[in-house]
Formats: C-alpha cells, structure tokens, sequence
C-alpha cells in the first residue's frame, strides 16, 4: 500500500512540476499573471507531495516495512532507530528524493522572497527552477524509484551499509545537497537574465545571499565529509581526490570564484559574461557530479549503483548545458561589458587573477578525474592519475590563491599607487618573511612548509592592518573601543564577514600543511604488554575483548597511551556485521590541538595475544575542523541584513 | 578595450593557459598509474613503472608474518600469475580467493612490491551468512573467555 | 562571421559529452576467475525432495549451476524467476540449471523455492565443499558448464533473461564430446 501510495504522489509530483514550468514560462512570456499564480499553486503542490513522500518513506523504515525494496535493502531489523531515519538517504533512491525535497523547498523560498521584488525575472526562474525540479522528479519515477515494491516479502532486510552508521551521515550528504540544490537559484536566475535580456546587475544583487549560503554549506559538506574520512575510514586522512571527492570540488573552486566575480560586476561593472558563464559553469558541475556518483562510470570507493540513471542524468546535463550556453551565444551583443580593466596592478586584477586561479584549479581537478576515460578513449590504455597529480599541479595554485587573499580586500580599485602599496603591504610583507625566517630558524626545513607559513602570516597581517586602520578612524570619532570595533563588523558586515572566511581559510591552510609535512606513522605487531612508541607517545596492547551489539558482533582492543604521563586507554575496534564481506575497522583516537593520536586495529590473533596496529602522529589536523567553525562564523556575518552601505 | 591592451590580455592569458598545461603535462607522466592484468604484466613487465593490477588472490598462496609485517601472495587472473609482496596489513576486505586491485612497481628481483592493496567491493556481493556468524561466535567466545 | 564564433561555446561542450558517454561503454566489473576454462568440479548432493544430484549424471547437456541463499537478498530474489523461466523454456534442448543453495537453513530454503515455484533441481551444500571448490565467495554466483563438463562463463550477481540466453544458445551450439 505504501509503495503504491508513494509512486502514485511522485507521478503527480512530477506532472504538477512540469505544468508548473511551463505555465510559469508562458505566464512570462504572455504577461498573464494568472498562469504565473498557478505555477505557484503547483509549486507548493509538489512541495507538499515531496515532502510526504518522503515522510511516507521515513515511516517504512521505522516500521521496518520491508514490503518496500528500498527499506529492504537498507535497514534490517537490528538498525538502531537513529539511523534507520538517516538511512532514508543513505543509498541512491533516497538521496534522489533528499535532492528533490531540497529543490522544492529552495523553489517555495524563492517564490516567497522574489515574486514581489523582480517582476521580469522572477517567473523565468520560477519556471527554471520548476523544470529542473522536474527532472529529478523523473529521475524518481524512472530510474530510482524509491517505492518499488518487494515480493515476496522478505523475513529480514539487509541494513545499512555499516560506514554510514555514523554521525556525520546525518549531516554530510544533508550540507553537501544543501550547497548543490542551492547553486541551482543563482542559475535559475542568470537564466531569467539571459532569457529576458535583463543582463544587467539585477539578477546578480538578488541572487547574492543565495550564492553565499549554498556557497556555504558546500563548504560545510566537504569539511563534514573529510571530518568522516579521516574519524571513520581509518587510513588517517581526509582527502583522497576520490573521483566522487572531486565531483563535489569542482563546483565548490568555481563557486568561490563566482562569490568573488561578482564584487567585480557590482563595482564596475565588468566581467559580465565571465559571471554568467561561472554560474552556468557551477551549476554544470553540480549535475556533473551527481552524474559521477550514480552512472559508475568512473570507479571510486564512494560510488552507487550503475544503471539507466547514468545516461538520464547525461542527457540532462547535456541539454541544460547546451541550452544556457546557447542562450549566451544568442545573447553575446547585450553582455559584453562596460567596463575595462586599467592596470594590471588593481583589486580588478586580484580579483581576476583570483578567478583564472580557481577555475584553473577546477580545471585540473575535472582533468585528472576523467584522464582514465580519455586516455582510454584516446589511446586505449588505461591509466590512472591518482592524489600525487593531485597535489602537485593543485598546490602552487592553492598558495597563489592564499596569497591573494591578502592582496585582494586591501589593494585600490582602478589602479593602486605605489603609495597605495607601501601603505597597505609593508608591514605584511616584512612580516611574512620573518615568518619564513622564524620557521626556518625553528627547524623548518620543507620549503613549502615555510612558504605556507609566509604567505599565511602576510594574509593574516593585511586584515589586521585593515581592522587596525578602520578602528582607529572610529575611535578618533570618539567612540570607545569594543563598541567601535563591534560597530564595525556590524555595518561592514559583508567585508568583514569576508576576512573572518579568510581567517577560517588561513586556519584551514595551516592545518592542511601540519598535517601533509609533520605527520609520522608506524605499523607493528605487539604482544599483549608490549609497547610501540611513536613521536614521544607510547602505546601498550592490553588486550581484546568482545561484545555483541544489536546488529553487530564488536571486537575492541585496549590500548593504553602514555607520552611520559598517562593519558589513557585508546578502543579501537573491529565491527562484523552479518551482511558485509568483511569486517569494518573503527579507529580510535586522542585529538589535540597540536596534533592527533590514531589508532587503527589491523589483524589479531584469534586467543588476543596479539594484534598488528597501525599508529599515526597526525599534525595539526585538529586546525581543518576549527577553521571550519571559523568560516561559519564568518559566512554568518556576511549573511546578515545590510545595516546601511557606509564608506 | 584598445587593442594593445587586448593583445595584452590575450598574451597574459596564452602564458597562465601554457604554464598550466605544462604543470598538468608534468604532473600526468609523473603520476600516471598503468592498469594491467597479471598477463599484461608478465608479458612485458617494467621495473619501476607505476602500475595498478587487477586479479584474483590464488587461494593457498597467502602468507601473513605479524611480527615483520610481511605479506607475500599470487595474484592471478586465470592465465597468468604475478607473485606480490607488500609490508604492512592487508585492508579488511582482501583474502584468498577474492579479487583485489593493487598498486605498486615491479621489482627487478622478479615480484610485485605493492604499496597499496585496495580489495574489490562489490554491492551485489552478500557474504556467507551464518559461515561467517558462527566463526565470529566462535570468535567472541574465545576472547571473553581470554577477556575475563 | 565573428557573429558565428560564439556558437562555439555551446559547441565546446559536445566533445566533453562524448567523452562521459563513452564511459558507459567502458566499465567492466569483471573479475576473473582461474576456474574458467577448466572442468567443473564433481559434486554429489541430494535435493531438497531426496533425490541425488551430480554433475555427472548430466554430462552431455548444458549444466547452469547457481549457487544461492535464501538470506542473499536483493539478487538471489530478482534471479530466481529468470533462472525459472529459462529452465523451462530450454530444458527440452538438453539445458539442466541446479540450484546449489549455501549456508542456509532447511526451512527457509523450502520456503524459498515454494514462494518462488521453482522445478529445476535444488540441493543444499551442506558441508560447504561445493562453494569451496567452486571458488565461490558470495551469492549469487553461476557457472556455465558446457556440454564437455567444461566451465565456460562464471556470472557474478542476479543472472538476467539476455545473460542466461545469450551463453546459453552460445554453449548449446557448440557439439558435445566426441
């Protein structure tokens, strides 16, 4: 009944969206309202029935309704009731109505926030945002149904895949579709421009917050999602360039470089194509990307199920891709720029450069991704390029882009005086180079390592000098200075949410240089009482005890750690569940703000006398998930509600 | 836009293109990583080169030494078969009779040295059941008597 | 003509299209098997009815052995009204397909086959020397033994109508032993 009930709300779902976008469309082009209106009313009738259906499939899984396929292949009756409510998009059926769900809330918020404010462009995008809608609506009705029904019903499902019995299952894939779902606003909206001519800075002003918000919670996801790598796979890292890691990166790199493009846009006006083609770029990449990870077309660890869903998802991104391009070509006169770009030296060329950077970076990353297909195709040989391509043509662009951060909010528009210069980047500079000098002083001997540290130290200073100068100028007005510094985040919000996103960045930077450069790591065989010791830190084999959980038998070992005093007992553990292969390895680990203790149980020995542990000496990692924090600090401010635009 | 400064642009923009592909040009042969069989292998093996081979684990020739972390192994593909050494724990999914995807470089000593053992995962794969159960029982058993 | 050099754009985009096409074209998820080309191992079971069951008793015809669970779900489900409807169409050209059911209880392996009406030959592999000398490590797996006793194809996951057929008509052209 569920099953029937749930497909036959998707169909209607999904005849609702394709009526809404084309009424919208043709309410636009007519001018009658009315069909605008009734896209709405059919907006929020699939907004309705998504949300149910998905309510619908929740409630299959807590009552362990097996007569549905999906809820039979992802719980069984030993779940434990947290995840079989995470576990509704823990595979592909359901991460497709996750997705869906997203974009008809996203498309009720725009039609809440924009039908008064933008009458040429609001039901173009309306209309957009209805289409693309559409479509993965029938991606939910042809290739992944999530109601299919299961006969004969069987006694006991399969569960869920053991790695996402997590916390961060809850929240990784939530943010991650949260920051794609949410580039498909800015796109509908550059579509709306194109579409009606509007190519002026219209669509760029509103569809601002919505760009940094998805910008924002893409950010969210990727940390989320090396945070679950590094605390849950168990190799001690958190970043694999996996093809599917990848596909969530690329969008992000030109993301960020939109974010910044538009500052250029609203200032002077220039850059407008570029702009366009960014979100249109971005927005490609989502669906790239969601391309990669169901059409198992190239292999990774992260991957679903192949099928007929690959080439749905193709020829999707094939005709939104060829459509909006096209639409550009038509529209080549209307968007060539005013502006012109004066000198080299100017906040125009930061920014650009900025931009050149990032999407280079993408570049690189769509390169190395799909070389195997290539060189496949082109020479019949398969190879691969794996995390060394990876790290070395991304990391000087990475620095560059550092580098930049300090350059960009601080250097004049137009072009910068030398006066200019001295005044803003002296101190930064000679600061940054006796951070070199210190590190090297210190023992530093990894030239990258230094060069990190200088370029982090110069973007740091640059927004201190900035902080300082704009202070300073408040207090001589006579304010005291809490107040005046808190004024000033306040009315300049947008600027110093920025440099707070920086920081968060530098803090970022920093964690990912300790932890390539410093890390240490080990792999030994004790007996119980042995000891292994690593970078002062001494770990001893107690020994292996066993537990039985609900849907999994659990072997842990005890491990006490000592660096000369104690510092207690590490569990890592093995997990065997019934329906895996093998068993799954759960790390343990002490984490510290200088760096972290991990533990990985490799093989044991049946009575526990003895286990093979691999013990790693994580640098500075503990800094990634901090600068996490910090950019949420920052992309916070920058989302609040302009106060007024002061100097 | 004048032209000089155009030209400019284009001339700035042709360098950043140039030194890119160039960086991505290095970084590909450096990288590159060969997929084979152990037939393409033993056909023409080169030593040093990076590859990545796919095979299935020759049941009865999986030695594990804990002490010294020393795994030895043949890796087969039904016509051919490449004898594999590798340091360190095998990840959780391998085992004789399984598939597994290695990388490494071959070794002019005649063997595969492994620096990465990745076992196939396959979702359509359901393991022994109860087999695996009642060996795990076995198991628990034995370590909480240990345990104690 | 420069008005024509923008349509380039949209152009740019079809040769990186093909490219993610042609993945779909590429992806094999083989894995070999040092079983293939190599006779069948021997076995003798009795079925779930009493009867015996051994490879030698069919040599001559087209053997499809399937190795199954009844817990081995969803695969072993979707397989099994294929491998049904394929033994009755092929049965009278000399095609026999046996059910090797691993690791599972009596009950639940009736249940299977009385839900699914399966009439092609089922034995249980009780003490599990027939999955170990068939190299199998999960279920389902099927092998295609020829009329010489030889394995031919091994088949990893839920067997599908083009799969079953296709090796089948493959295998039942090709004369038996001399």
């Amino acid at each position: 009944m569920t099953a029937d009930l749930g497909y036959g709300m998707t169909l209607v779902a999904l005849g609702l969206a394709v009526y809404g976008s084309i009424a919208a469309g043709a309410g636009a082009r007519t001018g009658r309202l009315a069909l605008v209106e009734s896209a709405q009313h059919a907006a929020v009738g699939v907004f309705v029935l998504v949300t149910t259906c998905f309510a619908l499939l929740t409630y299959a899984f807590l009552t362990f309704d097996f007569s549905v396929r999906y809820v039979a292949t992802n719980t069984n009756l030993g779940t434990p009731f947290y995840y079989r409510i995470t576990g509704v998009w823990g595979a592909l059926e359901g991460s497709i109505i996750l997705w869906s769900w997203m974009l008809a809330l996203y498309t009720i918020i725009l039609i809440v926030r924009h039908r008064e404010g933008a009458r040429e462009l609001y039901p173009w995008a309306l209309a957009t945002m209805l289409g693309i809608l559409a479509f993965f609506l029938l991606v939910m009705t042809v290739a992944a149904p999530p109601f299919q029904r299961q006969v004969p019903v069987p006694a006991d499902g399969r569960g869920l895949n053991p790695l996402l019995e997590d916390t961060g299952m809850i929240t990784h894939p939530v943010a991650l579709y949260l920051g794609f779902t949410g580039f498909t606003v800015p796109f509908a909206f550059a579509m709306a421009a194109l579409i009606t001519g509007r190519i002026g800075d219209t669509w760029l002003a509103l569809t601002r917050r919505w760009t940094i918000v998805a910008w924002y919670f893409l950010s969210l996801g990727l940390l989320i999602g090396g945070w679950w790598s590094y605390h849950v796979l168990g190799w001690g890292g958190y970043w694999a360039w996996d093809p599917v890691e990848n596909a969530a990166f690329m969008p992000w790199l030109t993301g960020t470089a939109f974010l910044h493009s538009v500052m250029i846009q609203e200032r002077r006006r220039m850059l407008r194509l570029w702009n366009i083609s960014l979100v249109i770029l971005t927005f490609g990449l989502t669906l790239f990307g969601t391309f990669l990870t169901r059409s198992g077309v190239i292999a990774s660890v992260h991957a679903f199920t192949q099928g007929s869903i690959g080439v749905l998802f193709l020829s999707f991104l094939g005709l939104v891709l060829l459509s909006a391009l096209g639409l550009v070509a038509w529209r080549w006169e209307a968007i060539r720029s005013e502006g012109e770009l004066d000198s080299v030296v100017s906040r125009e060329s930061a920014f650009l450069l900025n931009n050149v950077l990032l999407v280079a970076a993408a570049f690189t990353v769509f390169f190395g991704t799909v070389f195997p297909l290539l060189s496949e195709a082109v020479r019949g040989v398969k190879v691969s390029v794996g995390a060394p391509f990876f790290n070395q043509v991304n990391i000087p662009l990475f620095l560059s882009l550092v580098f930049l951060m300090g350059v960009g909010p601080l250097i004049a528009w137009r072009r910068a005086s030398l006066d200019n210069l001295t005044r803003n980047f002296l101190w930064p500079v000679a600061l940054g180079i006796v951070a070199a000098a210190a590190a090297f002083a210190l023992g530093v001997r990894s030239v990258l390592a230094a060069l990190t540290f200088a370029t982090t130290v110069f973007v740091a200073v640059t927004i201190a000098v900035d902080f300082t100068r704009a202070t300073r100028s408040r207090l001589r007005l006579g304010e005291s200075l809490l107040p005046a510094m808190g004024r000033l985040l306040l009315r300049h919000n947008r600027r110093y949410g920025g440099f707070v996103v920086h920081l968060g960045i530098l803090i970022i930077a920093l964690g990912v240089m300790g932890s390539h450069a410093w890390s240490v790591q080990t792999e030994t065989t004790l007996h119980r009482g042995e000891a292994a010791e690593l970078a002062g830190y001494r770990v001893r084999f107690d020994g292996l005890t066993a537990v039985e959980e609900s849907n999994h038998l659990k072997v842990v070992g005890a491990f006490t750690v000592s660096n000369g005093k104690p510092l207690g007992v590490l569990r890592p553990a093995k997990k065997f569940y019934p329906q895996e292969q093998a068993p799954i390895a759960y790390v343990d680990y002490r984490l510290g703000l200088r760096e972290d203790l991990y533990l990985v149980l490799g093989d044991f020995a049946r009575d526990g006398s003895q286990a093979t542990i691999k013990l790693q000496v994580n640098r500075l990692v503990s800094w990634i998930w901090i600068g996490g924090l910090v950019l949420t600090l920052g992309a916070a401010l920058a989302i609040l509600p302009e106060r007024h635009k002061s100097a | 836009m004048n032209n000089n400064r155009r030209h400019k642009f284009i001339a700035g923009g042709l360098v950043i293109a140039a030194a890119l592909g160039y960086m991505i040009y290095a970084g590909v042969t450096q990288s590159a990583v060969y997929f084979v069989t152990p037939a393409e292998l033993q056909a023409a093996p080169v030593p040093g080169k990076a590859y990545r081979l796919g095979g299935m684990v020759v049941p009865g020739s999986l030695k594990w030494e804990p002490k010294s972390l020393d795994l030895s192994f043949t890796l087969s593909d039904g016509t051919a078969t490449v004898p594999v050494r590798h340091k360190g724990t095998p990840p959780d999914l391998f085992g004789e009779g399984r598939g597994a995807v290695l990388e490494g470089s071959w070794t002019a000593d005649g063997y595969f040295k492994a620096n990465l053992i990745m076992a196939k995962h396959s979702e359509e794969y359901k393991a022994p059941h109860d087999q695996n159960q009642a060996g795990y029982r076995e198991l628990i058993k034995t370590l909480r008597g240990e345990g104690r | 003509m420069k008005r024509l050099w923008r349509w380039l754009i949209p152009v740019a985009v079809l040769p990186v299209l093909a490219l993610l096409a042609y993945g779909f074209k590429v992806s094999p998820r083989d894995i070999p098997s040092p079983l293939v080309g190599r006779p069948a191992p021997a076995f003798a079971l009795a079925t779930l009815d009493g009867s015996p069951l051994s490879l030698e008793g069919h040599r001559g015809k087209v053997v499809v052995v399937n190795f199954w669970a009844s817990w081995c779900y969803p695969a072993c489900y979707e397989e099994a009204p294929v491998l049904e409807r394929n033994w009755r169409g092929y049965r009278a050209r000399g095609v026999v397909v046996v059910g090797v059911d691993i690791q599972d209880k009596r009950e639940a392996a009736e249940k299977f086959v009385a839900d699914f009406g399966l009439t092609f030959p089922v034995a249980q592999d009780l003490k599990g020397t027939v999955s170990v000398d068939y190299g199998v490590y999960g279920v389902p797996e099927t092998f295609f033994v020829d009329r010489k006793g030889q394995i031919r194809v091994k088949h990893v996951g839920a067997v599908t109508d083009d799969v079953f057929r296709a090796t089948v008509d493959r295998l039942l052209a090709e004369p038996s032993a001399p």
